[in-house]
């Protein structure tokens, strides 16, 4: 068995592994680390899209996490407004459709149960329980929300070609921030900080193989996520391996050249940068969903970081180092939340991990450029290359040819 | 507070034609093989502010562009939209209220100098460099930490000024150690890929300083006291003090106009640090060195500058610049580990819009800023959001300049930098 | 095979439920409860920090008095940020992680928003110490009580007292976008229109830093009296810079949130801060009970304060009463603690905490609105005033309501 099976194999096993785990695993914070594992998978998919933008295609944006935010207030707002009723409330704007009436619940921002409350509520206090409304299904409000980040990285695509590294950097940064803002002080419509709160994944539970789920059960939101980032990962690597990546690749390391060459660079800039901004909304409207909350501060800079400290980290170059990367750097940051003490000294690990985390980050950057997980995964994709290279070396019928080549 | 549909209207106009402009007259400058680097701008601006009745003679012309193509239109569109937001919000303080607006230009100016001094120290970085820093606004908030433990914890009843010297030292010395430490590997072309490895190390870096402060100092919001206090002036005359009013922490021109006594001297010493930066960078050798670099990286070493030592000089006094922003202003601001976001973020915006690299426009980008800051707090009617949107205020200037024209306002072509291309 | 394919998930889910139903209900010592406090920006770390303390001071007495059940407990203190998102992950964690069988604290409303369904959901009791919305209660939901005032009554200590300062017309507003600060401004904005004054509300994210644009059009609009909101250090930095432009405490009426209440980082942050009015939960100290002088002394020589705040008097008692409410439910189940909070009688150092609306009486039986469900009736809140430079809070001039009153308030025309 050579490397390269080695390596799929490993892969199968991890893969295997995650697959059943909900059911290996049995400690007493069973539901905590499942919750870690879905965020890493979260993580995960935000890291590796944002590797694959920047690393592969070498667009370095800093808009990843509003693409993410974009998806998650999709959804949240389809469902927060959006509701399904079979008989009209007559204060709300309301259509009707078939049997039922769609209904827009009217936008007051942030109030208290004493204070003005919406249409709707007024609506069903009348009603005295009388009247069921039904929500609308959740994934309708997901694939709107990945839509909207999909049409926002098209336009943010197409804006940002002219621009090369730092301006492109500094650009997303400005447009996430001015989504940040706005999602801020549109408290109306947005609720602003106090943040809009979603239906769980699965509000009303499910049944799997004749076994029920409660709404907070972890188990469906981890097959959900992880299927999620199989999928995106999928996507990743047939774009990594087909022409097209090739192509990607070509623009970063000499646009100019492949400009030449006959590569349509602006095509394949405005593709990945579409391909990627929808898998962020994806992940963000999914993760919204299970967290049950999303607030603008989900989209400052500060989460952004994170995912291009896991990115990083495990390998900005290669995609799957950096999935890695981050599944494993989300677990270590929580593990590490336990304050110990030295020689009397408290150490209050809440903060220090992180201070630990961004001199890694720094250490890794500077020694060990192509992350710490790339190479491990390097070393059994490309050893076989490595060596069959050596073999061609050492083998005497291409010497000869060679130097037939040459002389002749 | 009545919005009045007249403003977006015009808005929608302005921007229409202003896309409009900006699409057709490059492919018009291309088809007639001129020079077109600045044909976007002049299109949306043109278009903005004439709408077809100024494009289309644009397009038949096609005029060489001048400076003055370009500035009489912006002035023009700016024009309309204020008139148009005066119609649509005649009850607005910003129209109505004389002292009031005085006041937010006051303000607007004051607190743009200290923004300018700010981002000098990242346009410094990046001219020598090529890198933008991430980690300008953690030496802004060392900066004032370090004023403020070593005035009130270290050593109590320390002049702040002192305080604001030892700030400037250590920052100096720390940005020293990081450059040696960190970025040496971008000057003999060991990564293939400088400019990323410049935002994500000092990205690093940021991220590292932020929580270090946090878990070494705590999260309770501190404060310096007052560096100087005013003395107590009335003048013409006590009685009616119309030309100037003073108390501790507050000064009142002409009745209208109220200085707080922080940014004041804030602002007092911005200009005197940034009259020793110009004097160090035009008439000391160093200074000319440093410069000679930025423009020239090749030459100047072949003149005998050893480069190495101008980009740790570089690094190190960009962030001591933004730590004496900082240090400045931790008596006006109650300060935390995480203050330093929003004045990188700005520095950002205004290093873009005077140009990379370019240290006047960095000057000038900060007051045009500070004044943007003021105006869009002043004056949006619904005072709900006013505030909520500063930080957007900024960043729709920045990507404006990015869309129209890149290199800024004094922005060169390409900047030397460790790398060239930018 | 197709049997196989069904049989083989069943084995492994029902293997699943049996080891988690074994981890679910293997209570052990020592009994945790969960403890939520703001302790790093955009919250409020001043008052986070109180509430640490005073919450690690109610697990060290409860303990000296022989704990609970038998075991000792342990509070696990958690930092919320002050952040809805925040506060609802740590909620979660808190349930999951360390495996606690109640919470108490809280201080920002938006905290107490968020988590509350998090709990409510998962069936663990929560006493919210100092979140004010009205919603947190109002919800009705079974395992939610709370000992701060509501929201809608504190806020009419605010707006009362400022419609009884002379020569008041016109009351500027200014507050933080979240649970906490919308609510309270409408509650103003209503008491306030009651009396025909009129108001203006300008609202800041939590967070802002450089107030000097709102300043200028607070200053713009000549209000008579300026109404702030903002809690953390924002509150800091507006009322410092209201005063460096001329127009704070000492220009204008002016009341600050209480988090001013914090003497030491309120004169280090607002040296101009005085003759600021705030309203204070609790009564003054020269009516404290045996308890509550006991708890302030043991807190000042722990934290070298000058005073307790209202808020650590509350985290203190939010975890007293879930304490003894474990004690009487005899197990640590969620509902049997629900059960003996909704009759229990608890000496705490605010005074005897009950609960009198709940599953055995709703508050619509005495026309009471839904927010007072799982609600104390009695924290007495009152205004108090700066009135020396460089004061601690403890000794601060109480100017409102009459009962409480120590001296007149100092109004500044």
């Amino acid at each position: 068995m050579n490397r390269q099976q080695t390596l799929w194999l490993i892969s199968i096993l991890i893969i295997v592994f995650f697959m059943t785990f909900p059911f290996l695993y049995g400690r007493r914070d069973y539901d905590y680390i499942m919750h870690v594992l879905i965020t890493g998978f979260f993580y995960a998919i935000l890291a590796s899209s944002w590797s694959m933008l920047s690393g592969y295609a070498g667009q370095f944006s800093f808009g990843h996490m509003a693409f993410m935010g974009l998806g998650a207030y999709g959804t949240a707002l389809f469902s927060h407004y959006f509701y399904l009723s079979p008989v009209p409330t007559n204060l709300c704007t309301e259509f009707e459709i078939g049997d039922q009436y769609f209904i827009i619940k009217d936008a007051i921002g942030v109030t208290s149960s004493t204070l003005d409350q919406d249409c709707l509520t007024k609506a069903l206090a009348i009603w005295d329980g009388s009247v069921q409304i039904t929500p609308m299904p959740i994934w309708i409000g997901i694939l709107l929300g990945s839509m909207l980040g999909g049409i926002f990285g098209l336009l943010i695509g197409m804006l940002v070609l002219r621009l090369r590294a730092a301006y492109l950097a500094l650009f997303t940064l400005g447009f996430s921030e001015i989504l940040r803002a706005t999602i801020s002080a549109e408290i109306k419509i947005t609720r602003g900080q106090a943040g809009i709160e979603l239906p769980y994944l699965f509000e009303n539970g499910i049944t799997v193989f004749g076994h029920e789920f409660s709404k907070t059960d972890k188990i469906p939101p981890y097959y959900v996520m992880f299927f999620l980032l199989l999928a995106c990962m999928a996507v990743l690597a047939w774009l990594a391996k087909s022409r097209f990546g090739l192509f990607v690749r070509a623009l970063r390391e000499d646009e100019d050249a492949a400009a030449a060459l006959g590569v349509n660079t602006v095509r394949f800039k405005i593709m990945v940068f579409v391909i990627t901004s929808t898998m962020a909304a994806l992940a963000g409207a999914v993760q919204a969903h299970y967290v049950g909350i999303i607030t603008p501060n989900n989209l400052m800079i500060l989460q952004m970081s994170l995912v291009v400290a896991m990115a990083v980290i495990g390998g900005l170059e290669n995609f799957a180092a950096a999935a890695i990367g981050a599944i494993i750097i989300q677990f270590l940051l929580e593990l590490l939340r336990e304050s110990f003490v030295i020689g009397g000294v408290e150490v209050d690990m809440t903060l220090w991990r992180l201070v630990f985390f961004g001199a890694l980050l720094m250490i890794t950057l500077r020694f060990y450029r192509n992350g710490l997980i790339t190479p491990i995964i390097e070393f059994f994709t490309r050893a076989h290359v490595a060596s069959e290279t050596v073999e061609k070396r050492m083998d005497p019928k291409t010497e000869d040819v060679e130097e037939e080549g040459i002389t002749g | 507070m009545e919005y009045s549909a007249i403003f977006w209207w015009t808005t929608l106009w302005l921007l229409f034609w202003g896309v409009v402009g900006s699409i057709f007259t490059r492919r018009v400058y291309l088809r007639k093989d001129l020079d077109t680097s600045n044909s976007i701008l002049v299109g949306s601006m043109v278009g903005a502010a004439f709408g077809p009745v100024g494009l289309v003679p644009l397009w038949l012309k096609t005029p060489e562009i001048s400076r003055k193509l370009i500035l009489i239109p912006a002035f023009v569109s700016v024009g309309i939209m204020m008139i148009a937001f005066a119609l649509a919000d005649p009850q607005n303080n910003c129209v109505s209220n004389g002292s009031f607006v005085a006041s937010q230009i006051t303000n607007g100016l004051i607190i743009g100098i200290i923004y300018g001094l700010m981002a000098l120290g990242l346009t410094l970085i990046f001219s020598i460099l090529g890198i933008v820093s991430f980690s300008h606004g953690e030496f802004y908030m060392i900066g004032g930490m370090l004023v403020y433990y070593s005035t009130v914890v270290w050593f109590p009843g320390l002049h702040p000024v002192i305080g604001v010297l030892i700030a400037c030292l250590l920052t100096f010395m720390l940005g020293a150690v990081f450059e040696r430490l960190f970025l040496t590997p971008l000057y003999d072309g060991r990564i293939d890929r400088p400019v990323e490895y410049g935002i994500l190390i000092t990205f690093g870096l940021a991220f590292t300083l932020q929580y270090f402060v946090q878990a070494v100092g705590g999260a309770n919001p501190v404060k310096a006291k007052r560096f100087f206090d005013f003395p107590r002036i009335r003048l013409p005359d006590k009685a009616d003090p119309w030309l100037i009013k003073t108390s501790r922490g507050n000064m009142e021109l002409f009745d209208t106009i109220s200085i707080s006594n922080p940014r004041f001297v804030a602002s007092v010493i911005s200009i005197m640090v940034l009259l020793g930066l110009l004097y160090f960078l035009y008439r000391t050798w160093t200074g000319k060195a440093l410069r000679a670099v930025s423009q020239d990286r090749d030459a100047a070493t072949i003149a005998g500058i050893n480069p190495h030592h101008m980009n740790m000089l570089a690094f190190a006094m960009g962030g001591m610049i933004a730590a004496l922003s900082g240090a400045t202003l931790v008596q006006a601001f109650s300060w935390l580990p995480q203050v330093g976001m929003i004045p990188a973020m700005r520095s950002f915006v205004i290093v873009v819009l005077g140009g990379l690299g370019s240290l006047p426009g960095a000057f000038i980008g900060g007051i045009i800023i500070g004044l943007v800051e003021a105006a869009g707090t002043g004056c949006v009617p619904d005072p709900q959001k006013a505030s909520s949107y500063i930080p957007a205020y900024g960043m729709i200037v920045l990507t404006l300049t990015l869309l129209l024209r890149p290199t800024g306002l004094l922005g060169r072509r390409f900047a030397s930098g460790t790398h060239g291309k930018l | 095979m197709g049997k196989i394919k069904i049989i083989i998930p069943r084995i492994l889910i029902t293997i699943l439920v049996i080891f988690a139903s074994i981890q679910a209900y293997a209570a052990s010592c020592p009994i945790k409860i969960g403890g939520l406090a703001p302790l790093s920006a955009p919250g409020s770390v001043t008052g986070g920090e109180a509430m640490r303390e005073a919450m690690l001071l109610a697990e060290r007495d409860i303990n000296a008095k022989g704990g609970v059940l038998g075991c000792d407990i342990e509070v696990v203190i958690t930092d919320t940020e002050g952040l809805p998102e925040k506060a609802a992950a740590m909620m979660q964690k808190l349930i999951t992680q360390d495996g606690v069988v109640a919470v108490g604290g809280g201080y920002h409303s938006s905290v107490g928003v968020a988590s509350k369904d998090v709990a409510n959901s998962r069936g663990i009791p929560v006493v919210f110490a100092e979140t004010w919305n009205d919603t947190i209660t109002g919800d009705m939901q079974k395992y939610i009580f709370r000992i701060a005032p509501l929201s809608s009554w504190a806020s009419g200590v605010i707006w009362k007292f400022a419609a009884q300062a002379p020569g008041v017309k016109y009351v500027a507003i200014v507050t933080e976008n979240t649970d906490y600060g919308i609510p309270a401004a409408k509650e103003c904005v209503e008491g306030l229109g009651s009396k025909g004054i009129s108001s203006i509300t300008f609202g800041v994210d939590i967070g802002t830093q450089d107030f000097a644009g709102i300043v200028e059009r607070v200053k713009a609009e000549r209000p008579d009296y300026t109404i702030v909101l903002l809690t953390g250090e924002a509150g800091f930095n507006y009322a410092q810079q209201a005063a460096d432009a001329g127009f704070g405490p000492q220009d204008t009426m002016f009341h600050a949130n209480q988090a001013g209440l914090e003497s030491k980082a309120w004169w280090e942050n607002v040296p101009d801060g005085n003759l600021a009015f705030m309203a204070r939960i609790g009564v003054p100290e020269t009516m404290y009970s045996d308890s509550a002088l006991k708890l302030a002394a043991d807190y000042k020589a722990n934290t070298g304060k000058d005073g307790i705040e209202s808020y650590a008097l509350e985290a203190y008692d939010s975890i007293g009463v879930i304490a003894q409410a474990i004690n009487e439910a005899g197990s640590t189940d969620g509902d049997a603690i629900v059960t003996a909070l909704e009759n229990i009688s608890h000496d705490g150092v605010l005074g005897r905490i009950y609960f009198p609306y709940g599953s055995k009486k709703s508050p619509s039986e005495d026309g009471k609105g839904s927010e007072w469900w799982h609600q104390w009736p009695d924290p007495a809140i009152t205004m108090v005033q700066y009135q020396k430079e460089g004061e601690p809070s403890n000794t601060m001039t109480i100017v409102y309501p009459e009962v409480y009153k120590t001296g007149d308030p100092i109004y500044v025309d």
